[in-house]
């Protein structure tokens, strides 16, 4: 690791005042990506800002038909609440599937959706349920706010205060986990809003993205077998050492089918 | 030898005398030597896998505020040859040149220089102050394509080695041998089934989970003192002396407890270099390799392509079998074809048998010992040869290997007559396992596969001591890696008749014990053991001794008994036992403290037998391989500390199935390794894996006090077969290479 300047604001004005101050400054939320990039030398920022003790990031409600999430909030919490086990149950286990405990004990939201990693689980929800995510400065449509391989909508110094999902009728998340990392080689959630079916893919494309070729077939038919008549171009699709473009286009198939077959039930 | 039943302390299940301070945090290992005024090193690694060291020049990193030494190769005396090490070792020319290049990198990550300074951080900066100038040349990073005649060479003076001729022509090929018996001709001839394939492992790392780290410090008179993470304290120091041209009494070699070597730490990497850069600093000089160093620059095991045939008749009598095996020696000759060649055939009792092995040189790491090595791939092709062989037939496989074994009195494929081993044990045990009775979940495969391992002897020194109260020291030469301390205090507590608790053994250093080879070949146990037990049975003889004195009888009319010394039956009975306790207190008045020594070069080892059993179930859909059940059943002679035997089991099953489903190097066309780290290499963690089943066989070894064989090396051996077999017959078609990843067995479900 590379010496920094490390902070610890408490308010989201001086975390901002902060940013603005610094060379080359990064946020730090739960650090599970930053850390080990920092302790590879891939990252070398200036100024760390470690939002933790900033107040109002955390803390999880829901009410009229949205479960609103903090951005601070840590994966195992989202797992555990009440809240997100009741209203959208597809949600709590994909954060219960995240990496592993000590990942979800550190982990954050806000972290995970304003890194976008093209293999972290949240995208695919943010996508599938069309959720809002909140910033320090506007409201970002979930569907716009993926751009590419780690970019987002997010401009420099702008922080994901939380993130609001509609609640679907039902829904349902599979991913095909990397066996060392777990993160999701590729991981699809289906999403059933009274009739009209969203579908949100990760791992396996630069970025989450909502897999519009699926929604229309189960629009059409809600059966797991109705993904079969789908084509899956893998063109940009991410190839790596664990899995080819076309393996991952399969699976999105597979992960799809899966994932309409545990929300039916 | 007595009975298994009779023993009091051997099959016992204590907790280890190194157990606390590990999971405490308090045990000191090589990382966690400090020194006032220490430094640390760093070493500048080949950013080409295959190149010519035009130069290297040092001095811009001497000329930073901070940086007191850097070495070369240049600044290393010449390389010359010669064998040290047991398991493991090599020649000390080509190790010099692994751990130091001198005129070529021969891999991507190939040592050309190092640093010492105040800090990591400035260390490492020093290590862009080097320039290098190289003339990059082409990269052979296949086995098959490195035997190629035309094939771009790694070394221009290697004349391949056990060719009937000494050939002119330079190769990659190392060396080659040839083991056969009998007309394999003929025997197929006789065969009514032959099966022939071809199957290939990949290049994998032992994966221990501490990486390499040493502390050198030279003192004013050229001294050295090395804390390191070895196998072998005794070892490094020879290698190390014959690298730097030393005397051997220059160096005093600590052994520091150990993450986990499974071979890989019988070489040194960075000893020589700590020494070297201490030397010229005049300060102590720490290294540690980072998890990317130890991936791209130590271990790792052979990748290999074995074809093999095998015939048998109708009855299942197997008439032939011929082999012919390649392994990626890496860098510099050392691929494991001599115990790969000897264990193909272990298992079986053959009159036609050939196998012809291939040490070859490619632009990777040099392979340094792994757990068996060299048997699991040569075995995984047989074990999976003799499984489709069965199928042929239509026998159970282990009715077929049965009718094949090998057994007291059979002329192994290596050489000798087997005395009694556990194989017919083993595999009668698995017929009749509930684990290869229960019936398969839908979908499911079951498969198994033998495992072998040679074990070896080699030299072991112990000393026991007694205290004045009677409390007793081991003290010996071998790094504890699996349990070992324990062991010895087992076999010291059932010789002298002493409690276990009583008992401590110590591991001394290469200047306060005597010497012992290497940790490896699955030795410890057995030959330090036998050390062990020979230095508490001159204890006793010294106890008889001096008893008969105090008591004025002859020696002959005591007797050792329970930890005392008492008369013969008939013997005056109204004298009074001496305890342990008793004589070493009075041991100023009877000639002094009580020492008992043994040393000695260990013969007999009993080879050790395995049958694995494995369950796993395949997602037709995405390829993903799961083990449902794996069962181990092996043959340990006598299991002294049963819980460590298993622990050895269960933890060579859990790196066989790691390298049968994931692991395996990963390189681009360049010989760069792509996944240097445990994100993308990888080993298998809890959840992976079911829990492994064991089950002890006992048969004991003769050659031993108490019947011991080695354990630690044969439970890699038999998972990579049985996983193999198991996934084949889930999917009624054979898998010809390993690792089983989900993209490959979802190609092979949809060819």
């Amino acid at each position: 690791m590379y010496q920094f300047n490390y902070h610890k604001p408490t308010t989201l004005d001086e975390a901002a005042a902060q940013f603005r101050d610094s060379d080359d400054p990064i946020y730090l939320s739960g650090g599970m990506t930053l850390i080990p990039t920092m302790k590879q030398r891939l990252a070398a920022p200036t100024d760390v800002i470690d939002l933790q003790a900033v107040e109002g990031l955390t803390g999880i409600s829901a009410s009229g038909g949205v479960v609103s999430v903090g951005a601070f909030t840590r994966h195992a919490e989202v797992a555990a609440s009440p809240d997100v086990v009741e209203a959208i149950p597809a949600l709590a286990a994909l954060a219960a599937g995240i990496g592993d405990k000590q990942v979800r004990n550190r982990g954050t939201i806000g972290g995970s959706i304003a890194n976008s990693d093209p293999s972290a689980d949240y995208p695919a929800a943010v996508v599938a349920l069309g959720a809002t995510v909140h910033t320090t400065s506007r409201a970002i449509s979930g569907e716009s706010y993926f751009h590419d391989l780690f970019e987002t909508s997010l401009q420099p110094g702008e922080i994901v205060t939380r993130i609001d999902f509609p609640v679907p009728a039902r829904a349902a998340y599979q991913k095909f986990p990397n066996p060392a990392s777990r993160y999701a080689v590729v991981g699809v959630m289906v999403a059933d809003f009274g009739g009209v079916i969203r579908v949100g893919v990760t791992g396996a494309g630069p970025c989450a993205f909502r897999a519009s070729g699926i929604e229309e077939v189960l629009n059409a038919n809600l059966t797991p077998d109705a993904v079969d008549a789908v084509e899956v171009p893998d063109a940009g699709f991410n190839s790596d050492l664990h899995a080819s473009a076309a393996y991952r286009a399969h699976l999105v198939k597979v992960m799809a089918r899966r994932a309409v077959a545990t929300m039916l039930g | 030898m007595a009975e298994a039943s009779d023993y009091k302390a051997i099959g016992t299940r204590p907790v280890r005398p190194d157990g606390v301070d590990k999971v405490t945090g308090r045990a000191q290992f090589a990382a966690d030597q400090n020194m006032p005024n220490m430094l640390y090193g760093k070493i500048l690694r080949s950013p080409h896998a295959h190149a010519r060291i035009k130069s290297v020049d040092v001095s811009g990193a001497l000329a930073m505020d901070g940086v007191l030494a850097a070495v070369t190769g240049a600044d290393f005396p010449a390389a010359s040859g010669g064998e040290v090490g047991g398991e493991g070792g090599g020649d000390v020319a080509d190790i010099a040149c692994n751990i130091m290049a001198r005129d070529k990198a021969l891999y991507h990550g190939h040592a050309v220089a190092a640093v010492a300074a105040i800090s990591q951080c400035i260390a490492e900066q020093a290590l862009d102050a080097i320039e290098v100038e190289y003339e990059v040349l082409e990269p052979v990073l296949d086995v098959i394509a490195a035997m190629a005649e035309d094939a771009t060479l790694l070394n221009d003076n290697n004349f391949t080695k056990g060719l009937p001729e000494t050939s002119d022509k330079p190769s990659n090929v190392a060396t080659t041998m040839t083991l056969a018996r009998g007309n394999v001709e003929e025997g197929f001839e006789q065969a009514d089934v032959t099966v022939e394939s071809e199957y290939r492992l990949p290049m994998a790392h032992q994966g221990y989970i501490e990486p390499h780290a040493c502390t050198a410090s030279v003192n004013e008179e050229g001294k050295a003192t090395v804390w390191c993470s070895t196998q072998g304290h005794f070892e490094f120091r020879s290698m190390t002396a014959k690298i730097l041209n030393c005397k051997v009494s220059d160096l005093k070699f600590i052994a520091a407890e150990i993450g986990g070597g499974f071979g890989g730490k019988t070489v040194v990497y960075l000893e020589p270099v700590a020494v070297m850069l201490s030397r010229q600093s005049g300060r102590p000089v720490k290294m540690m390799m980072s998890r990317e160093e130890v991936f791209r620059a130590t271990g790792p095991t052979s990748a290999t392509v074995v074809r093999i045939k095998v015939g048998a008749k109708n009855d299942g009598t197997i008439t032939a079998a011929r082999a012919w095996m390649a392994y990626e020696a890496g860098a510099f000759a050392g691929g494991p074809i001599g115990p790969g060649a000897m264990a193909i055939y272990a298992p079986y009792d053959l009159e036609n048998f050939h196998v012809e092995a291939y040490d070859v040189l490619v632009n990777k790491p040099k392979v340094a010992a792994y757990r068996a090595p060299g048997a699991p791939q040569a075995m995984h092709a047989m074990e999976c040869a003799v499984d489709e062989l069965a199928g042929k037939l239509r026998m159970d496989p282990i009715d077929l290997r049965l009718k094949n074994a090998a057994d007291e009195g059979t002329q192994a494929p290596y050489g000798p007559k087997f005395p009694p081993i556990g194989l017919k044990s083993c595999l009668e045990a698995a017929k009749a396992h509930p684990a290869y009775n229960a019936p398969l979940p839908d979908g499911a495969g079951r498969g198994v596969g033998v495992g072998f391992w040679f074990n070896i002897g080699m030299q072991s020194s112990a000393e026991v001591r007694i205290n004045e109260d009677g409390t007793v020291i081991v003290m010996e030469g071998s790094p504890d890696i699996g349990g070992s301390r324990a062991s010895m205090c087992l076999m010291a507590s059932e010789t002298l008749g002493v409690p276990y608790e009583q008992i401590k053994a110590y591991v001394g250093d290469t200047e306060s014990t005597g010497f012992c080879n290497v940790t490896g070949g699955s030795r410890t146990t057995f030959a330090t053991g036998m050390a062990v037990v020979q230095a508490c049975d001159d204890i006793i003889t010294q106890c008889k001794s001096r008893t008969a004195a105090t008591w004025g009888v002859d020696e002959d009319q005591v007797e050792w008994q329970d930890g005392q010394a008492v008369p013969m039956p008939g013997v005056n009975a109204e004298l009074t036992p001496l305890s342990l306790a008793d004589i070493a207190g009075n041991a100023a008045k009877t000639g002094g403290p009580l020492l008992g020594r043994a040393s000695l070069n260990a013969q007999g080892a009993g080879a050790s037998y395995s049958v694995n059993i494995c369950d796993l179930g395949i997602d037709r859909e995405t390829g993903k391989v799961d083990v449902l059940a794996f069962t181990a059943i092996q043959d340990a002679g006598t299991a002294i500390h049963p819980a460590y035997v298993e622990g050895q089991m269960q933890g060579g099953a859990a790196q066989g199935l790691g390298w049968a489903l994931n692991e395996e190097y990963l390189y681009d066309d360049q010989g760069v390794l792509e996944n240097a780290g445990f994100l993308d290499y990888r080993i298998p963690v809890a959840s992976d894996l079911p829990m492994i089943e064991t089950q002890i066989i006992e048969v004991p070894n003769p050659s031993h006090p108490y019947g011991v064989r080695g354990v630690g090396e044969t439970p890699i051996v038999g998972p990579l077969s049985a996983t193999t077999n198991a996934a084949s017959h889930a999917l009624g078609k054979r898998i010809y290479e390993l690792p089983l990843s989900p993209p490959r067995v979802l190609d092979a479900i949809d060819e």
